[in-house]
């Protein structure tokens, strides 16, 4: 029970940073949907545990319900790493593309 | 047919003078450009007399050839080559690379290494017996392209060639992209043996790696 509390007070810190972020206009409205949604969803989980565990149960895995949330993160993590990765190959793209141009404009001799 | 020889350079202002020296009397002109060097190199190229495009940051050996190429494409060129700046490559080869081209019996002209073996006597045994057989194998399996060099960056294109050869890899991925977008594009091609001389190791294995992670991301993105 304690455990729970503490990450919702965790949960409920980074939506308020979140909402803080946005009034400062310095997230993007779509991140602020994507992050809003993500810590909904894990304050949901977290006052959730039982039926979580209940579910898993039911669903024939081993492990307890926070066990598999933790698995599903883990994943998520990777996954939003990956993004990154090909964001930033994107960003390494334009950065050429910027070179490139200056070059050609009067950055020769 | 103007021949414009594109150079790609980073720091390399110690081997850059001689090498322009022996390119600029065999082709019409020289783009040299310099991909965000910390030497002498942009001077070096200007002293040459040769035109010198400069990268104000690094971006890598295939931007840069991309960068010079563009440029010789605007200057009129009819054959466009790929000449590296640190000496490796001998300045007197540069004939019987575009003479395929001139002749019109080919699109695009390869630099190959080992065509004849005896010229490539100095390259380093680790690279020569694991590095470029798995580069070879690559090339087959997974880009479509048989090619008995898989990484030379000596090379002669057609203007219409380099227009249907659209390159994205920034590094040192780029020779393999190039291989691969030849071997769909049906472009005639030849090898030609080269002769290289080794001043440095060049291409690692972990580059290797690195060029098949950047051709994987590329693959993703684009």
């Amino acid at each position: 029970m304690l455990q729970q509390i503490i990450a919702l007070i965790v949960v409920a810190y980074f939506l308020a940073r979140l909402f803080w972020q946005k009034q400062k206009g310095q997230i993007a409205a779509g991140e602020f949907v994507f992050w809003l949604f993500f810590w909904l969803f894990s304050a949901l989980a977290i006052v959730s545990l039982k039926a979580i565990d209940r579910l898993v149960a039911g669903l024939g895995f081993s492990a307890s319900g926070i066990q598999v949330l933790l698995y599903l993160s883990i994943a998520v993590l990777f996954y939003l790493l990956f993004r990154l990765r090909l964001r930033l190959s994107k960003m390494d793209q334009d950065l050429t593309k910027i070179a490139r141009a200056l070059s050609m404009k009067d950055n020769s001799k | 047919m103007k021949v414009i020889c594109v150079i790609p350079a980073y720091n390399e202002a110690e081997r850059l003078g001689p090498v322009l020296a022996g390119v600029a009397p065999r082709v019409d002109s020289v783009v040299v450009v310099d991909d965000g060097s910390s030497d002498r190199t942009a001077e070096i190229a200007a002293a040459a007399g040769v035109k010198c495009l400069i990268h104000p940051i690094n971006r890598g050996q295939g931007a840069a050839l991309k960068t010079g190429t563009i440029y010789a494409l605007k200057q009129g060129a009819g054959v466009i080559v790929h000449f590296d700046a640190d000496g490796q490559f001998r300045a007197e080869e540069i004939k019987k690379m575009i003479e395929p081209i001139l002749a019109g019996r080919v699109q695009v002209v390869l630099g190959s290494r080992f065509l004849d073996r005896s010229n490539s006597g100095g390259i380093p045994r680790f690279k020569s017996r694991v590095i470029i057989p798995l580069a070879r194998l690559f090339n087959r399996f997974f880009l479509g392209v048989k090619l008995t060099d898989p990484q030379s960056g000596f090379r002669a294109l057609s203007a219409a060639a380099t227009e249907k050869l659209d390159w994205r890899q920034d590094g040192m991925a780029h020779c393999s992209e190039i291989l691969s977008l030849l071997a769909r594009s049906g472009l005639p091609f030849e090898e030609v043996p080269i002769t290289v001389v080794y001043h440095r190791f060049g291409q690692r294995l972990g580059g290797g790696i690195k060029i098949i992670r950047d051709l994987f991301i590329a693959r993703l993105i684009n």
